[in-house]
């Protein structure tokens, strides 16, 4: 109940930043939205099941794709984000089927192929996607606060979701056992726990919100090219982010992404050429200080980390 | 423990709104300034055309405030240019624009380099109803969207490889031509455009092959493009690509009569870095030092420009660089003609112009690309690219034969 | 005819690649540690060998042992001051810190020497060998052989030396290892130290061939990932094979599918060799 409480205050205070009439300010919380349902996605493999994904980009991209070419075939915008994140999370059913036996490091490299994967296919066939020349997307008729409030709301609401289903989840027997399998994957299977049905769950979790997220994000840049939607940082971020604010926590994920896109907003309007390695510093510092994230501080009875197998 | 996460919330939440309002803007205010803002790949991949263009901008905003500013509504007013760095990271190139506009309330924007980040960008500045100059994009794609606040110096693709074949195909020795193309937005543009210049003129494409960005090896598409022969060998890329395939063509074997290269052999670097294999390799941009124009504009001739970078930078600029100045000089030529520092006004005032600068006669279509531009065609030879096209500046005549 | 020209090509480029992935290879297998570095220690050994070449005319592959020497300090410094604190958490970890760090490097490089593209522009270069139809590219199999040169006496040292058996020892079962008396943070800044070794000695090699820039570093650590998964992890044979697998696919890939589709094809095949022996081509079971 506390939990529900929690996220209901986040998005009223998060709803109320279009009063401060200032665009930018609603592009950097459409942003920070969307690092939220980035990090909270990951959250699902990465932290619950302890499973280090870097398949966050492909999600993006593919959601991106799929609702760009959609819509430029005539579906209504909202539809084409829908079948965006369908697309994700059919493609994340059928490829973790062949991943998620893998362990460890091998699967991280294996789930970051992926983004390389469909990043190439998709350039390599122009007449479908565009290839390198990218898509161009309608413009819509709309005023200019009118368009930075939609996609703003749409990312929020989409955020909100998303951190309400991690609230689900986190006390269902899912939770449960995701969290035997982060713990130990034999001990899971002898408890009874059909780990691979688990596994594929969580990760297929991971991929709808991120890939609504890629279609919600084509319509509000207009235009993208594989490169862009199938950035590799797009993969890091999250996790940096959920590792910040706490690994396997319930709002971690979004304190984790708030504080980064601050800090990176900081850095880089004051430091011209060196916002980069500054960055990398207060990562380093983080990582050294405070490993267990943030909410580790708040909460001491946080268990410890357990290596990644 | 709910409470306390809910109070970092708002704590970052309140950090993150404290931003819009950050002090700092409001000095500029009251002198009077005129703010240009120029979002530039400073780091990431894209940095090395970055530096070229923000040399090419302080240049211009040096040369003018010296010269007491420019001059609009009885007033003279400072140019301040305000820069920021989107990593060559297109999202951010978009945030970027947004932020200049709103945030550090720049009266007119230099766009986002190359044609892909500047395409993404434009829309922005559209919406806000500022006037933009995009000194390195020339993919028509960039213009054909019905913008009307979007303006840009570097004529279409097609200009650069028409005269290019027009000169290759006077041999009739040349019959076959191979193309290497990066997949990216303008070195494929520009490949396409070369494919069918050569074909118009009867000339036969054997190979055309396309290479993943990131490529680092280029021996199959080379090795297969010996086993055809061709006569002309065609590579578009950007500095790294065509330094590399130079390199691995001299390994292989592959020497064609003709081999020229887009867009790389401008820029002193690739001289430096392929060496003696630079020689003979041809190419067009658009723009050359040699070119001689008697400018209205703030920097004159294109003498008197050349030995202000050199004085300035200690080397000869290079299409890039002078393309970023001529932007700058541009602004200037149309604010002055609109005699105000009104948006709308100096839109009009740029769409209007019809004007000779150091970097050529500058106007712009209805699409808001320059068309009066007439991109020379240079080949290096003894280390030095020299102009083989138009007549009127040319410096030498085309050598056939490979190093 | 031309088969004959692409298997020479991809031996050549496998080599290359070899040489890329070996150190990488060592320190993600011994210290469990994907170093996300690499691809810049890579471009500072160039850059030294740049430098070394254009004011102390001092020929690459003479400064490869001084390139090496100075990453190796680097390196170990590194790993005794700031990698050792979180040795021991999970991979994760490790790797954002390493990512964290390569910011501050590679902003570095980008600071001190600009992004601008620079190659060592040899006064004497080795040129064409025209074998019948086969051309082989001297510097390019020069570059290959003192690689390989190197990666020979690597595995030979930790075969034969007492540090190398104890790098080995800890390896296979750090905690044995500790119980035996080997002092493993010592252990760990001397791997990771030769990891950067290699990783310079290969930047000095590279320098020759590649345009040389802090922006060209995400390339040569893609390629050592792939390598490494494609040879199997912390073995030094494997990342001979994974970069000969990776040159032969690159060039026959070019032949038959055209050169775009080169990645797409090496990491589908990366993908089916994780499906059917995640443990990569020459790797031990029951070791991930």
């Amino acid at each position: 109940m506390r939990n529900w409480l929690v996220l209901l205050i986040g998005i009223a205070v998060f709803a109320a930043l279009p009063l401060l009439h200032d665009n930018y300010m609603l592009r950097l919380g459409t942003t920070l939205a969307m690092y939220v349902v980035l990090a909270q996605s990951w959250n699902f493999i990465g932290g619950l099941a302890g499973y280090p994904s870097f398949a966050t980009a492909a999600f993006f991209g593919l959601g991106a794709y799929a609702s760009a070419m959609l819509q430029l075939r005539g579906i209504p915008m909202v539809g084409s984000w829908c079948v965006g994140g369908l697309t994700a999370a059919i493609f994340a059913a059928l490829i973790g089927g062949a991943i998620l036996h893998l362990r460890g490091h091998y699967f991280a490299i294996a789930s970051l192929v992926i983004a390389e994967v469909l990043r190439e296919t998709i350039n390599s066939a122009p007449a479908f996607t565009g290839g390198g020349m990218g898509l161009n997307l309608p413009v819509m008729r709309l005023g200019i606060v009118q368009q930075s409030e939609l996609f703003f709301y749409a990312m929020l609401l989409l955020a909100a979701v998303c951190v309400g289903a991690a609230i689900v989840v986190q006390k269902s027997k899912l939770g449960f056992g995701l969290r035997c399998i982060e713990q130990s994957e034999d001990a899971a299977n002898m408890l009874g726990i059909n780990t691979y049905g688990y596994k594929t769950a969580a990760f297929v979790l991971s991929s709808v919100f991120v890939g609504v997220a890629g279609g919600i994000y084509a319509s509000w840049v207009h235009y993208i090219e594989p490169p862009d939607v199938f950035d590799v940082m797009l993969s890091i971020k999250p996790i940096v982010m959920v590792l910040l604010g706490g690994l396997g926590t319930l709002f971690g994920p979004a304190l984790g992404a708030a504080i980064i896109i601050v800090f990176e907003e900081v850095v880089w309007r004051n430091f011209l050429m060196i916002h980069e390695a500054i960055l990398g510093a207060i990562i380093v510092l983080l990582v050294l200080f405070i490993p267990n994230g943030l909410l580790s501080l708040v909460k001491r009875r946080l268990k410890p980390l357990k290596p990644v197998p | 423990m709910n409470r306390r996460s809910l109070m970092l919330n708002a704590a970052g939440f309140a950090t993150l709104a404290a931003l819009g309002v950050r002090p700092g803007s409001a000095v500029a205010a009251d002198a009077d300034v005129i703010k240009f803002g120029a979002p530039l790949p400073l780091t990431g991949a894209l940095s090395p055309e970055a530096t070229k263009q923000r040399h090419g901008y302080d240049l211009w905003a040096e040369t003018a405030n010296a010269k007491g500013g420019i001059k609009a509504g009885g007033k003279s007013y400072k140019v301040e240019i305000v820069y920021t760095d989107y990593a060559s990271n297109t999202p951010r190139a978009v945030q970027s624009a947004e932020r200049l506009i709103t945030d550090d309330k720049v009266n007119f924007l230099f766009a986002a380099f190359g044609s892909g980040a500047a395409k993404a960008a434009s829309g922005v500045s559209e919406k806000y109803g500022v006037p933009t100059i995009a000194a390195a994009a020339s993919s028509v794609q960039v213009y054909d969207q019905g913008y009307k606040y979007l303006f840009g110096t570097f004529t279409p693709n097609d200009t650069l490889t028409e005269p290019l074949a027009n000169i290759v195909s006077k041999n009739p020795a040349i019959k076959k031509v191979a193309i290497l193309a990066r997949n990216d937005l303008f070195p494929l543009a520009i490949a396409q455009e070369l494919e069918k210049s050569a074909k118009k003129r009867g000339l036969q494409i054997v190979r055309l092959e396309r290479y993943a960005i990131g490529t680092m090896d280029h021996s199959s598409a080379i090795t297969e493009m010996r086993v055809h022969s061709p006569d002309w060998v065609f590579a578009t890329g950007y500095i790294n690509d065509l330094i590399l395939i130079r390199k691995q063509m001299n390994d292989l074997g592959l020497k064609p009569p003709v081999l020229s290269m887009i867009a790389g052999p401008a820029y002193k670097e690739f001289i430096d870095a392929t060496g003696r294999l630079a020689e003979n390799v041809s190419s067009a941009s658009w723009w050359h030092p040699a070119v001689r124009y008697q400018g209205k504009d703030i920097f004159g001739t294109t003498q008197a420009f050349n030995e202000l970078w050199r004085k300035k930078y200690g080397h000869i600029p290079d299409y890039a660089e002078a393309s970023a100045a001529a932007a700058g000089a541009i602004f200037q030529l149309a604010i002055e003609a609109a005699n105000s520092i009104d948006r709308k006004k100096v839109r009009d005032a740029l769409a209007s112009l019809d004007v000779v600068t150091f970097y050529g006669h500058v106007k712009f279509g209805p699409t808001g690309q320059i068309t009066s531009l007439e991109p020379p065609v240079f080949q290096i030879q003894n280390a030095k690219p020299m102009v083989i096209y138009p007549a009127a500046v040319k410096q030498a005549d085309f050598k056939f034969g490979s190093v | 005819m031309i088969y004959l020209q692409i298997l020479a090509n991809g031996i050549v480029l496998g080599g290359l690649y070899a040489c890329i992935a070996v150190g990488f290879s060592l320190v993600w297998g011994v210290l469990n540690v994907i170093n996300m570095l690499h691809g810049s220690f890579i471009v500072l050994g160039a850059y030294i060998a740049y430098f070394a070449y254009v004011y102390g005319g001092i020929h690459p592959f003479v400064a490869l042992i001084p390139c090496g020497v100075v990453l190796f300090l680097i390196g170990y410094a590194l790993q005794a001051s700031v990698i050792n604190r979180v040795i021991t958490a999970p991979v994760l970890i490790t790797l954002t810190l390493t990512f964290g760090l390569n910011l501050i490097l590679n902003n570095a490089m980008l600071a001190a020497f600009t992004a601008d593209y620079r190659k060592v522009n040899l006064a004497h270069p080795l040129g064409s060998i025209q074998i019948g139809p086969v051309y082989l590219p001297g510097d390019r199999v020069a570059a290959t052989i003192l690689a390989v040169a190197l990666t020979i006496l690597l595995y030979w040292l930790l075969r034969n030396s007492r540090i190398g058996r104890a790098i080995v020892a800890v390896r296979m079962d750090h905690e044995a290892a500790a119980l035996m008396g080997v002092d493993i943070s010592r252990i760990n800044a001397i791997t990771f130290g030769i990891g950067a070794f290699m990783a310079g000695a290969a930047g000095a090699l590279l320098s020759i061939i590649y345009p040389i820039s802090p922006i060209g570093s995400s390339a040569f650590l893609f390629r050592a990932f792939v390598v490494c998964i494609l040879g199997g992890l912390g073995s030094v044979p494997g990342a001979v094979v994974g970069g000969l697998a990776l040159g032969l696919i690159e060039s026959f890939g070019g032949l038959v599918f055209g050169t775009e589709h080169v990645t797409t094809l090496a990491f589908i095949l990366l993908l089916f060799l994780l499906f059917v022996r995640p443990t990569g081509l020459l790797g031990k079971r029951g070791y991930e």
